[in-house]
């Protein structure tokens, strides 16, 4: 992203930045919580889980299962399995993280793709409050269309089938922008091929199975040895 | 799916997993912050990831409908192109984003 190379300009540019989310997050949570209410439980639960759980395929995914009543023990192990790509998301910010406790488990906490995606492409200078503020807003979107969704209930859907692919539209910019800042289309070749042999392999799992597979790559491809040990001393 | 207590005990599973997913990069720091894997990694991921994103997302997109993925290439194409060009990522987000619910909803689809 280019624009919030001030920090005081930061909370025009942080709803700015969040502006794609909310349009992809509000349509998205509201469907959720109109399932999870017609499914048959009560409007705060459906609150709740985006307040706790907040994981979008895992929340879409337990709707079902509640309503068959499943285990717990089940829905923990599915949505192990749907939100493990989440374990890779910290990798890319390990050094850019607040040390402050509550600013720090907080942005832990709300790492979902889309969180992920802005925070990896924000420049150095962004601070750890703006990032906090970045994360708090799209968790709001989130709750704000669940909220929506819970109490209105039918008239909850969307006016033009389509609106939620500003999602899609978030991710292609943050690719562009990825690409611009090491010129090195390697990762989007392998990432390419890594989906297709996924959705291949298994269509259910693909994104999944599509980031480990791209690790494999990441963790075999040498770097220039220059440039490695240059960023090591640092 | 009445029972709310049985619902609450689901919910805080599925929070404190989804949470200790989120958290083990950092718990781990110490450990991962001086291997060299994680430079390679911290350069190579993010790209690759999003590219990864943007696929599904398309992916998803593309299997509301019985068009063939043509509507989310050429929308895709203009966020791209726009991008490159402008630099503006709302310009970019809301031009494709309109040009897609167009194509999905005027009787192009």
């Amino acid at each position: 992203m280019t624009h919030p190379e001030q920090p005081e300009a930061s909370r025009l540019s942080i709803l700015a930045l969040t502006a794609p989310v909310a349009m992809g997050y509000v349509p998205l949570g509201s469907v959720f919580g109109f399932l999870f209410v017609q499914a048959g439980a009560e409007w705060w639960l459906a609150v709740l889980a985006s307040l706790c759980v907040y994981a979008g395929a895992a929340q879409f995914m337990m709707i079902p299962m509640l309503a068959a009543g499943l285990p717990v023990g089940a829905i923990a192990l599915a949505t192990l399995i749907v939100n493990l790509r989440h374990i890779f998301y910290g990798l890319s910010l390990l050094e850019r993280m607040p040390n402050q406790r509550l600013l720090r488990w907080y942005l832990v906490f709300a790492l979902t793709d889309e969180t992920y995606s802005l925070l990896t492409s924000l420049p150095k200078t962004v601070g750890h409050r703006q990032m906090a503020g970045i994360a708090l807003l799209n968790q709001g979107w989130w709750l704000l269309g669940t909220l929506l969704g819970a109490l209105i209930g039918a008239s909850a859907k969307l006016p033009l089938a389509g609106l939620d692919f500003a999602l899609a539209a978030l991710f292609a910019v943050l690719t562009v922008e990825q690409w611009r800042a090491r010129r090195d289309a390697f990762p989007i070749w392998v990432a390419l091929f890594a989906y297709g042999i996924a959705q291949w392999l298994a269509p259910q799992q693909a994104l999944l199975i599509a980031i480990v597979l791209s690790i494999l790559v990441g963790l075999w491809r040498k770097p220039a040895s220059a440039e490695l040990s240059g960023e090591a001393k640092q | 799916m009445s029972d709310s207590p049985y619902i609450i005990t689901v919910l805080l599973a599925m929070a404190l997993v989804t949470f200790a997913l989120r958290a083990l990069p950092f718990l781990a720091a110490q450990w991962l912050g001086r291997h060299p894997w994680v430079a390679q990694l911290g350069r190579f991921l993010p790209l690759a990831i999003m590219t990864l994103l943007l696929l599904h997302a398309m992916h998803g997109a593309s299997s509301e409908h019985a068009a063939g993925p043509w509507p989310e290439l050429v929308a895709v194409a203009v966020v791209v192109l726009l991008q490159l060009k402008s630099r503006n990522p709302l310009l970019s987000i809301v031009a494709g984003t309109g040009l897609y619910v167009l194509l999905r909803n005027f009787g192009l689809v």
